[in-house]
């Protein structure tokens, strides 16, 4: 093929297009005049929030608008087609041929009762008619070879396939016709950091292959710095800004870019937080320590999801200790383990002293106040029947804590105002009429209302918009600072946890790889695994290289290397004592 | 095609065997708790027919040896549970001496017969117009008139049948009332035998094709609209496919797998049904033999006929649960 | 596809605005206030009328034979009078006294089977799901098992075998058959509420096992339970017209199953003596659609998607 990288033939041009979505309470303007010229093997990302009206402007290209949706004014122009002007037959033609879809949902975006290789043939069928059966098989074969698939791949059900791979037969079935734009919908937000860089530079790859213009819809800066040329920044359906990623991350000119670019946390950048007042832990009466796990193992059947491990938690200064670790890696059933959902397959966790599993009723009251905890989904954590008041107060008087429905009332006015909520505007909603960062923040003040000895935050904020991330955060650190409480902080995020947290133990496959004080695990990781995963991390900064040839990267080698490496232990902190052993 | 995992193989047998183990206990012991004496009832049988009978004690006690009532309830059990594994379920009382097993056997293929063709006609138009309603591209018709003939879809197959029979039978007399076939025909693979049964079996079937159809409408309607918005479809969608074959290969051929599942459930209450129907229009499969056999208090057949219906019932579930694993191949991967 | 230029209809844009104000409340639906409106006027037919129709109409030889509506003639040149105005059956029974007292009575039937059941159902269906283990492992092939049996077959057995039962007996008996399904929905439910976030935040928060199941998880089951309990009300009467038809059930007490038998027995298709196969037919026939319309009605507000479309 002839074609530069960078051509000057737009392959898709939107020029002041508009689209409007007719609700009851008035006409939504999804899209306001947009305009923005997408050139011939150029990466553009879409960056902006849920609701910015990205994933609206890609699928009006598409002409896959959701009812009542339309387009209301503009044009779409794709490689010298009008696309509006289409008729239906010739748009479905189009599709695939000229412009394919990558979809976000990698889990689901695959027939369940296909398997991948019909899957396959079918785009090629609907847009050719009758095609020779080992002409199709060449060509699928030949797919699933670039994205680095193995070929027995085709015979598999979608079911059988990782997410990672899911989302690689996507990417395949994408570019089967050589189409001339790829629109790609956030198509790792589903996958963890290691899968996410290799899906994106098996997708940067085959796009550079085929030389087709790229169309990168995300709201994750650092991947978008690591992954395009050109950036368009969108807020409320407006395009507030649009460059070449060096202007945007260099100089942004937009207040908006500006914040986006902040808010994602760095490994060694400045700090979010900012620890001030350092709280006395709550006095306690027993002198045994907070939480002790003696050769805990947890194991599903013959996989085993956590291999024996033991660690002290003294908690007579209070501490963030961080859980570090992939999907799979065991952190979260180290997180029900310790709250007692989860009974341990093998060894003993001990509350002050006392085995979790056999407590009578007085010490599994006395455990339930004394150990709460942050769950990763603020939707599900409230009862959609009842005001969300029912989460703060019901604990607050089974608990005893409440002297009286004023006395509780005062309380959970406080604990809002404490992490930036007004009460007057949450208490007596419905969960369903309050955002994601809205409830996670309630959640939050329920655990300050009754000032545990220990919280669980599993994955706190990893639903939550990116723009809210840090200060949900900082909440949550000011239950350590303010309040004395010790955490336990369970997240694949590495870059947050370098900054909120005392001590990091790193998960891989159940077993701790790297611990320490998070300046070494993080700051300079030394277990070739912890290295893998901040390797993986897109962060926004051209400087760094987050690698192009897919054929030098495979994590699956580099995983297996890493699971030969005996564990790294970087030092030690006073209160925290994890067992080497 | 990947082997069934033997732990949903197992599960599925031991839920069979069961349920045909139960039903023929439960069959079995209602009886014994009445204070009805079926020996009485055949001794006063023998009384109406012949005016009075002598000797009654020594009849009544050669009855109850003629049934096998006279030994220890436990060996009574075994041997009938052991006949019913072989369909032996003695003779009938009314039709004495007739096995009960042959009777059973005559009806049977009529029963079948008009099972197969309605429930499987029904299953097959209802869940085809279920997802047509949804569907964005199907005729306005559907969308308008299915929706309102499904009102009368909650009724009773014995309801719609007896309207059917009136209008047609009774005032049209396009068919006629009662019978699978005429009695001017003689059973044979004749034309006119089959001309015959078929002009018979139209309105039972009808019947309940009529008022079942929209029990599958309804729920495939509801499965379909889950299914639309789903990730595949709209990946279907995006790979330029046609609207036909997104709608047979990625939609339908989701959401009938439910629909599936609640036909191993529902069988056992459309079975029911039909045997109703079969009863008014006196159709010579085994709901008319029930029928009679209430009538003649001829509890041999009653048994017999309950634990045949019931053995159907349990071995249609089990073939679909044998066969569900070939269309969903999730199940195949992690057993149940 | 939506184009640019085709502007909606001012009343389709109207029709749109109400099916959204729907959102509001989905109690509100069309298709449960019709539902609850014809079950109703069953009710209230069986209850005003006891005050203004003489019951005693119903015993046999009461009233001529084969009387037809008022406004119709019987083969035998009768017209209707308006001492019977829907006509006697061939026992000489007013059908307007059996219709009053027969409803209620096949309503009656219905709702304390499935109450019966679904009491049932709840139980084990909680038991099942908190539990788990054994008595998880019994009670879901247990219910496996029973949904497999048709009810009517049993109970033709158990009917034949005991000859007259009361209303209340019947009840009962069909209740035996009804409580599989609401057992195995319950079950399914508390599984994955269990998991659920508000679950063990309850946990969480120290409280029991009883609020867990009654305050936590039984709010958000109410439209579950009226949608299975509604399933199990035409499930009952779909059995108990079955076996009325049959000539089983109450021999003595008039019920709409029961009219009908006896009209069939007589002959009543081929004597063109619709009104008394076919009065019946339609109450019940009310019913039927009654408890369908109040179950898609239940339908929509337990399932949001349901309602964009009708």
């Amino acid at each position: 093929m002839l074609d530069h990288p960078n051509t000057d033939k737009p392959v898709l041009t939107l020029k002041d297009v508009s689209i409007e979505f007719p609700t009851p309470q008035g006409v939504v303007q999804a899209v306001k005049s947009l305009s923005l010229d997408i050139h011939k093997g150029r990466r553009v990302g879409f960056i902006g929030e849920s609701g910015s009206g990205k994933t609206t402007t890609a699928l009006a290209v598409m002409q896959m608008l959701a009812e009542p949706g339309r387009v209301s004014g503009g044009s779409i122009d794709l490689g010298g087609t009008d696309v509006l002007a289409l008729g239906e037959d010739e748009m479905r033609r189009t599709r695939l041929s000229r412009v394919a879809y990558i979809p976000q949902g990698a889990m689901n975006s695959l027939n369940p009762v296909m398997r991948v290789e019909p899957q396959m043939w079918d785009g090629i069928i609907a847009h050719e008619g009758a095609v020779d059966r080992a002409e199709l098989k060449r060509r699928s074969d030949a797919a699933l070879h670039s994205v680095g698939l193995p070929l027995h791949t085709a015979d598999l059900f979608p079911h059988e396939l990782s997410g990672g791979m899911k989302q690689r037969v996507c990417i395949a079935m994408g570019i089967i016709l050589n189409p001339e734009l790829i629109i790609a919908d956030e198509p790792t937000s589903a996958l963890d950091v290691v899968t996410q860089r290799q899906v994106m530079q098996t997708l940067k790859a085959i796009q550079a292959e085929i030389g087709s213009g790229l169309m990168l819809i995300g709201h994750d800066m650092g991947l978008m710095a690591q992954t395009v040329d050109e950036l368009a920044v969108l807020k409320d359906g407006a395009l507030v800004e649009h460059g070449t990623v060096q202007q945007i991350l260099e100089a942004p000119k937009h207040p908006y870019t500006r914040d986006l670019i902040s808010s994602v946390p760095l490994v060694g950048g400045e700090s979010f937080l900012n620890p001030d007042a350092r709280a006395q832990a709550p006095k306690r009466a027993s002198s045994e320590p907070l939480l002790r796990f003696e050769n805990v193992r947890k194991d599903y059947g013959p996989v085993t999801a956590l291999h024996p491990m033991s660690f002290t938690l003294q908690g007579d200064t209070p501490q963030i200790i961080s859980i570090v670790g992939q999907s799979g890696s065991g952190k979260s059933t180290m997180g029900s383990i310790m709250l007692g959902f989860n009974p341990p397959s093998q060894g003993k966790v001990l509350f002050e002293g006392q085995d979790v599993a056999g407590m009578n009723a007085a010490q599994s009251l006395d455990f339930r106040k004394n150990v709460q905890a942050v769950f990763q989904d603020p939707y599900a954590c409230f009862n959609p029947f009842y005001r969300v008041n029912h989460a703060l107060k019901f604990p607050f008087k089974q608990f005893g804590l409440s002297k009286s429905a004023a006395h509780t009332q005062t309380a959970m006015e406080q604990a809002c105002q404490a992490v930036g909520l007004d009460p007057d505007l949450v208490l007596n909603r419905y969960p369903h009429q309050l955002s994601g960062g809205q409830r996670q923040r309630l959640v939050v003040a329920r655990a300050l209302m009754l000032s545990p000895k220990l919280l669980i935050a599993d994955e706190p904020v990893s639903m939550v918009d990116a723009s809210l991330r840090a200060s949900i955060l900082s909440n949550i650190y000011d239950l350590k600072d303010q309040y004395g409480i010790s955490i336990l902080y369970i997240t694949h995020d590495l870059a947050t946890a370098y900054h909120v947290s005392d001590y990091v133990m790193v998960l891989f496959k159940g077993n701790v790889v790297e611990a320490g004080p998070p300046k070494e695990v993080i700051g300079a990781p030394q277990h070739p695994y912890t290295r893998l995963l901040i390797d993986s991390i897109p962060w926004p900064d051209l400087a760094r290289s987050w690698g192009d040839g897919r054929q030098d990267w495979d994590p699956a080698k580099l995983e297996a290397e890493a699971a030969q490496v005996p564990a790294v232990y970087r030092g030690t902190v006073p209160g925290f004592d994890l067992s080497t052993t | 095609m990947g082997r069934i995992p033997r732990s949903y193989l197992i599960n599925r047998l031991v839920t069979f065997v069961l349920t045909i183990l139960i039903a023929a206990t439960i069959i079995w012991i209602i009886p014994r708790l009445s204070p009805v004496d079926p020996a009485e009832i055949a001794l006063g049988r023998m009384a109406a027919g012949a005016g009075s009978v002598a000797n009654s004690e020594e009849i009544l006690a050669q009855l109850r040896a003629n049934m096998g009532i006279d030994q220890p309830l436990i060996l009574q059990y075994f041997k009938y549970i052991s006949g019913a594994l072989v369909f032996d379920f003695g003779l009938s009382t009314a039709a004495f001496p007739t096995p009960v097993s042959t009777l059973i056997l005559n009806a049977l293929p009529w029963t079948m017969g008009l099972m197969i063709l309605s429930l499987l006609i029904t299953f097959f138009i209802g869940n085809l117009l279920g997802a047509l309603m949804v569907w964005d591209r199907s005729p306005k018709l559907v969308k308008v008139a299915i929706p309102a003939a499904m009102v009368f879809t909650s009724i009773p197959p014995i309801l719609s049948g007896l309207l059917l029979m009136w209008i047609f039978s009774a005032q049209l007399q396009w068919f006629p009332l009662t019978g699978a076939y005429s009695i001017f025909v003689e059973p044979g693979w004749t034309w006119d035998f089959v001309k015959s049964v078929l002009h018979h079996g139209f309105l039972p079937a009808l019947s309940i094709v009529v008022v079942t159809f929209g029990f599958w409408a309804l729920g495939m309607r509801g499965l379909m609209i889950g299914v639309q918005g789903e990730d595949y479809v709209k990946l279907a969608e995006a790979k330029g496919l046609r609207p036909r074959y997104i709608l047979y290969r990625y939609m339908i051929r989701n959401a009938i797998l439910p629909q599936i599942t609640a036909f191993a459930l529902k069988i056992g209450l459309l079975i029911a049904g039909q045997v109703l129907v079969e009863r008014i229009f006196a159709y010579n499969g085994m709901g008319k033999l029930l029928y009679d056999a209430i009538l003649n208090q001829d509890f041999p057949v009653i048994q017999g006929v309950s634990y045949v219906i019931i053995l159907i019932t349990a071995l249609s579930v089990f073939l679909v649960d044998l066969l569900y694993p070939f269309i969903d191949p999730r199940i195949r991967h992690e057993a149940t | 596809m939506t184009q640019p230029n085709d502007m909606p209809l001012t009343r389709a844009e109207k029709r749109q605005a109400r099916r959204f104000r729907q959102f509001d409340n989905p109690w509100l639906n069309p298709k449960l206030i019709w539902g609850a409106g014809l079950l109703l006027s069953i009710v209230l037919i069986g209850l005003l009328g006891r005050f203004v129709w003489d019951l005693d109409l119903v015993f046999t030889g009461s009233s001529p034979l084969k009387l037809p509506p008022i406004g119709f003639e019987n083969l035998r040149g009768q017209s209707g009078v308006a001492a019977h105005p829907i006509g006697t059956d061939g026992g000489g029974r007013d059908m307007l006294a059996m219709i009053i007292v027969g409803a209620p009575n096949t309503l009656f039937v219905g709702l304390l089977a499935s109450l019966i059941g679904m009491s049932i159902g709840i139980f084990l269906g909680f038991s099942a799901g908190f539990l788990g283990g054994r008595v998880d492992d019994t009670i879901r092939v247990g219910a496996d098992v029973m949904i497999t049996i048709p009810p009517l077959l049993i109970l033709v057995v158990f009917q034949s075998a005991f000859g007259d039962v009361s209303l209340t007996m019947m009840a009962l008996l069909i209740a035996g058959f009804v409580w599989q399904s609401p057992t195995r929905l319950i079950r399914a439910q508390v599984l994955s509420m269990k998991q659920s976030g508000y679950v063990q935040m309850a946990q969480l928060s120290g409280a029991s096992t009883s609020h867990i199941m009654f305050r936590e998880m039984m709010p958000n089951l109410v439209p579950y339970l009226f949608g299975s309990f509604i399933a199990s009300v035409t499930t009952s009467i779909v059995t108990a017209v079955g076996l009325e038809v049959l000539g089983l059930g109450p021999q003595r007490i008039p019920t709409l199953g029961r009219t009908i038998y006896e009209a069939i027995n007589a002959g009543a298709l081929i004597q063109n003596l619709w009104w008394w196969w076919g009065i019946p037919t339609l109450l019940l026939g009310i019913i039927f659609i009654g408890l369908l319309l109040i179950n898609l009605g239940l339908d929509e507000v337990s399932n949001p998607r349901l309602r964009k479309l009708s």
